[in-house]
Protein backbone atom coordinates (compact mmCIF):
# COMPACT_ATOMS: atom_id res chain seq x y z
CA UNK A 1 0.00 0.00 0.00
CA UNK A 2 2.57 2.56 -1.10
CA UNK A 3 0.96 5.78 -2.27
CA UNK A 4 4.23 7.52 -3.15
CA UNK A 5 4.53 8.08 -6.91
CA UNK A 6 7.42 6.56 -8.82
CA UNK A 7 9.66 9.70 -9.10
CA UNK A 8 9.31 10.43 -5.39
CA UNK A 9 10.24 6.85 -4.55
CA UNK A 10 13.31 7.12 -6.75
CA UNK A 11 14.48 10.23 -4.91
CA UNK A 12 13.63 8.74 -1.50
CA UNK A 13 15.77 5.71 -2.32
CA UNK A 14 18.68 7.96 -3.30
CA UNK A 15 18.30 10.00 -0.11
CA UNK A 16 18.42 6.83 1.98
CA UNK A 17 21.96 6.30 0.68
CA UNK A 18 23.26 9.29 2.66
CA UNK A 19 24.78 8.85 6.12
CA UNK A 20 22.30 9.20 9.00
CA UNK A 21 23.79 12.47 10.27
CA UNK A 22 23.31 14.01 6.80
CA UNK A 23 19.70 12.79 6.63
CA UNK A 24 18.96 14.25 10.05
CA UNK A 25 20.35 17.58 8.93
CA UNK A 26 19.15 17.89 5.33
CA UNK A 27 16.81 14.96 4.71
CA UNK A 28 13.42 16.71 4.86
CA UNK A 29 14.62 19.80 3.04
CA UNK A 30 16.31 17.70 0.35
CA UNK A 31 13.08 15.77 -0.28
CA UNK A 32 11.11 18.99 -0.52
CA UNK A 33 13.70 20.52 -2.85
CA UNK A 34 13.49 17.45 -5.09
CA UNK A 35 9.69 17.75 -5.19
CA UNK A 36 9.97 21.41 -6.23
CA UNK A 37 12.53 20.62 -8.93
CA UNK A 38 10.37 17.79 -10.29
CA UNK A 39 7.42 20.17 -10.36
CA UNK A 40 9.58 22.60 -12.38
CA UNK A 41 10.27 19.90 -14.95
CA UNK A 42 13.63 18.48 -13.86
CA UNK A 43 13.66 14.72 -14.53
CA UNK A 44 13.38 12.70 -11.31
CA UNK A 45 16.05 10.32 -12.54
CA UNK A 46 18.52 13.15 -12.91
CA UNK A 47 17.78 14.39 -9.38
CA UNK A 48 18.07 10.90 -7.93
CA UNK A 49 21.35 10.34 -9.75
CA UNK A 50 22.72 13.64 -8.45
CA UNK A 51 21.72 12.72 -4.90
CA UNK A 52 23.36 9.31 -5.34
CA UNK A 53 26.61 10.94 -6.45
CA UNK A 54 26.36 13.32 -3.47
CA UNK A 55 25.83 10.38 -1.12
CA UNK A 56 28.91 8.63 -2.51
CA UNK A 57 30.97 11.79 -1.97
CA UNK A 58 29.58 12.09 1.54
CA UNK A 59 30.70 8.55 2.43
CA UNK A 60 34.09 8.92 0.76
CA UNK A 61 34.93 12.26 2.36
CA UNK A 62 34.30 11.89 6.10
CA UNK A 63 34.21 14.94 8.40
CA UNK A 64 37.57 16.53 9.35
CA UNK A 65 37.70 14.99 12.84
CA UNK A 66 37.20 11.49 11.51
CA UNK A 67 39.65 12.13 8.69
CA UNK A 68 42.39 12.78 11.27
CA UNK A 69 41.45 9.54 13.02
CA UNK A 70 41.68 7.60 9.76
CA UNK A 71 45.13 9.06 9.05
CA UNK A 72 46.30 8.15 12.56
CA UNK A 73 44.99 4.58 12.14
CA UNK A 74 46.70 4.27 8.75
CA UNK A 75 50.03 5.47 10.20
CA UNK A 76 49.67 3.04 13.10
CA UNK A 77 48.93 0.17 10.69
CA UNK A 78 51.98 1.04 8.57
CA UNK A 79 54.17 1.28 11.66
CA UNK A 80 52.90 -2.09 12.93
CA UNK A 81 53.43 -3.81 9.59
CA UNK A 82 56.96 -2.39 9.37
CA UNK A 83 57.66 -3.62 12.89
CA UNK A 84 56.42 -7.10 12.02
CA UNK A 85 58.45 -7.15 8.79
CA UNK A 86 61.57 -6.09 10.67
CA UNK A 87 60.92 -8.80 13.24
CA UNK A 88 60.64 -11.47 10.53
CA UNK A 89 63.80 -10.30 8.76
CA UNK A 90 65.98 -10.16 11.88
CA UNK A 91 68.09 -13.37 12.17
CA UNK A 92 67.94 -15.45 15.32
CA UNK A 93 71.74 -15.37 15.75
CA UNK A 94 71.99 -12.79 18.55
CA UNK A 95 69.63 -14.78 20.75
CA UNK A 96 71.63 -18.00 20.32
CA UNK A 97 74.96 -16.24 20.62
CA UNK A 98 74.07 -14.74 23.94
CA UNK A 99 73.42 -18.14 25.51
CA UNK A 100 76.50 -20.05 24.26
CA UNK A 101 80.14 -19.27 24.86
CA UNK A 102 81.94 -18.52 21.59
CA UNK A 103 85.19 -20.47 21.00
CA UNK A 104 87.37 -17.42 20.41
CA UNK A 105 85.60 -14.57 22.10
CA UNK A 106 83.45 -13.27 19.26
CA UNK A 107 79.75 -13.36 20.12
CA UNK A 108 78.58 -13.81 16.53
CA UNK A 109 80.69 -16.92 15.82
CA UNK A 110 79.18 -20.38 16.06
CA UNK A 111 80.96 -23.32 17.56
CA UNK A 112 81.71 -26.41 15.53
CA UNK A 113 83.02 -25.02 12.22
CA UNK A 114 83.19 -27.59 9.49
CA UNK A 115 86.47 -28.53 7.91
CA UNK A 116 87.27 -26.77 4.63
CA UNK A 117 86.55 -28.68 1.39
CA UNK A 118 89.58 -28.58 -0.90
CA UNK A 119 89.14 -26.64 -4.13
CA UNK A 120 85.86 -24.95 -3.14
CA UNK A 121 86.02 -21.36 -1.98
CA UNK A 122 84.76 -20.92 1.56
CA UNK A 123 82.30 -18.20 0.56
CA UNK A 124 80.54 -20.51 -1.93
CA UNK A 125 80.03 -23.25 0.61
CA UNK A 126 78.83 -20.95 3.41
CA UNK A 127 77.64 -17.65 1.96
CA UNK A 128 76.41 -16.50 5.35
CA UNK A 129 79.86 -17.10 6.81
CA UNK A 130 81.58 -14.79 4.35
CA UNK A 131 79.94 -11.81 5.99
CA UNK A 132 81.07 -12.84 9.42
CA UNK A 133 84.62 -13.49 8.30
CA UNK A 134 85.17 -9.89 7.34
CA UNK A 135 84.74 -8.75 10.93
CA UNK A 136 87.85 -10.24 12.47
CA UNK A 137 89.88 -11.80 9.68
CA UNK A 138 89.37 -15.54 10.24
CA UNK A 139 86.72 -18.18 9.72
CA UNK A 140 84.26 -18.93 12.47
CA UNK B 1 21.73 42.17 2.42
CA UNK B 2 24.92 44.09 2.03
CA UNK B 3 28.13 42.16 1.77
CA UNK B 4 30.33 42.74 4.77
CA UNK B 5 33.09 45.21 4.05
CA UNK B 6 35.51 43.42 6.33
CA UNK B 7 38.25 42.42 3.99
CA UNK B 8 41.04 40.00 4.56
CA UNK B 9 43.24 42.17 2.35
CA UNK B 10 45.46 40.38 -0.13
CA UNK B 11 44.84 37.08 1.61
CA UNK B 12 45.17 33.56 0.29
CA UNK B 13 42.61 32.45 -2.27
CA UNK B 14 40.87 29.71 -0.28
CA UNK B 15 38.28 29.30 -3.04
CA UNK B 16 40.83 28.44 -5.70
CA UNK B 17 40.21 24.72 -5.27
CA UNK B 18 36.72 24.91 -3.82
CA UNK B 19 35.01 24.21 -7.12
CA UNK B 20 32.65 26.16 -9.32
CA UNK B 21 29.56 25.29 -7.28
CA UNK B 22 31.01 26.79 -4.10
CA UNK B 23 31.96 30.01 -5.84
CA UNK B 24 28.54 30.33 -7.47
CA UNK B 25 26.81 29.74 -4.13
CA UNK B 26 28.89 32.44 -2.47
CA UNK B 27 28.15 34.86 -5.30
CA UNK B 28 24.44 34.09 -4.97
CA UNK B 29 24.49 34.50 -1.19
CA UNK B 30 26.36 37.79 -1.57
CA UNK B 31 23.04 39.11 -2.87
CA UNK B 32 21.14 38.02 0.26
CA UNK B 33 20.16 35.02 2.35
CA UNK B 34 18.67 32.08 0.43
CA UNK B 35 17.63 28.48 0.94
CA UNK B 36 18.44 25.58 -1.37
CA UNK B 37 15.68 26.01 -3.96
CA UNK B 38 16.22 29.78 -4.21
CA UNK B 39 19.96 29.20 -4.63
CA UNK B 40 19.42 26.78 -7.52
CA UNK B 41 17.05 29.21 -9.26
CA UNK B 42 19.33 32.21 -8.72
CA UNK B 43 22.41 30.38 -10.00
CA UNK B 44 20.47 29.24 -13.07
CA UNK B 45 19.58 32.87 -13.86
CA UNK B 46 22.97 34.27 -12.85
CA UNK B 47 25.32 31.87 -14.61
CA UNK B 48 23.15 29.54 -16.68
CA UNK B 49 24.37 26.65 -14.57
CA UNK B 50 21.94 23.93 -13.48
CA UNK B 51 23.19 22.99 -10.03
CA UNK B 52 22.10 19.51 -8.95
CA UNK B 53 20.67 19.20 -5.43
CA UNK B 54 23.34 16.70 -4.35
CA UNK B 55 26.07 19.03 -5.58
CA UNK B 56 24.37 21.94 -3.81
CA UNK B 57 24.24 20.28 -0.39
CA UNK B 58 27.81 19.02 -0.71
CA UNK B 59 29.05 22.52 -1.47
CA UNK B 60 26.92 24.07 1.30
CA UNK B 61 28.38 21.66 3.88
CA UNK B 62 31.91 22.36 2.68
CA UNK B 63 31.43 26.13 2.78
CA UNK B 64 29.88 25.90 6.24
CA UNK B 65 32.82 23.82 7.52
CA UNK B 66 35.17 26.49 6.18
CA UNK B 67 33.17 29.16 8.01
CA UNK B 68 32.37 30.97 4.77
CA UNK B 69 28.60 30.64 5.16
CA UNK B 70 26.29 30.01 8.11
CA UNK B 71 22.82 28.49 8.40
CA UNK B 72 20.01 30.59 9.82
CA UNK B 73 17.12 29.21 11.89
CA UNK B 74 14.86 27.11 9.67
CA UNK B 75 11.57 28.52 8.46
CA UNK B 76 9.30 25.52 7.92
CA UNK B 77 11.66 22.84 6.59
CA UNK B 78 13.95 25.15 4.67
CA UNK B 79 17.29 26.28 6.07
CA UNK B 80 18.33 29.67 4.74
CA UNK B 81 22.05 30.39 4.53
CA UNK B 82 23.96 33.60 4.65
CA UNK B 83 27.50 34.53 3.71
CA UNK B 84 29.82 35.32 6.63
CA UNK B 85 32.42 38.11 6.80
CA UNK B 86 35.29 35.66 6.05
CA UNK B 87 33.15 34.29 3.21
CA UNK B 88 32.75 37.73 1.69
CA UNK B 89 36.47 38.39 2.04
CA UNK B 90 37.34 35.05 0.45
CA UNK B 91 34.95 35.72 -2.43
CA UNK B 92 36.49 39.15 -3.00
CA UNK B 93 40.01 37.68 -3.08
CA UNK B 94 38.89 34.98 -5.50
CA UNK B 95 37.10 37.38 -7.84
CA UNK B 96 40.15 39.69 -7.83
CA UNK B 97 42.30 36.73 -8.79
CA UNK B 98 39.91 35.78 -11.60
CA UNK B 99 39.94 39.36 -12.85
CA UNK B 100 43.74 39.39 -13.02
CA UNK B 101 43.78 36.10 -14.93
CA UNK B 102 41.02 37.32 -17.22
CA UNK B 103 42.86 40.58 -17.95
CA UNK B 104 46.07 38.72 -18.69
CA UNK B 105 44.22 36.36 -21.01
CA UNK B 106 42.58 39.21 -22.92
CA UNK B 107 45.91 41.00 -23.25
CA UNK B 108 47.61 37.94 -24.66
CA UNK B 109 44.81 37.39 -27.14
CA UNK B 110 45.16 41.02 -28.20
CA UNK B 111 48.95 40.85 -28.52
CA UNK B 112 48.77 37.57 -30.37
CA UNK B 113 46.26 39.03 -32.80
CA UNK B 114 44.02 36.00 -32.40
Amino acid sequence: MNAAPQPARLVETALRCYPARWRRRHGEEAAELAALLIRDGTPAGSIAWNYLAGAAREWLAPPPGRRLGIVACALLAVACSMGISAGLLTPAVPARASTSQPPHGHAHCRAGSRAPVPGVPHALRYPQASIRETRHGHAC
Amino acid sequence: MAVSRQDGGAGQDVLRRAGEASVLILISLAGGTKHGYALIQDIRELAGVELGPGTLYGALDRLERLGLIEPLPADDRRHPYRITAPGAAALRVHLDSLERVSAAGRLRLQLGGI
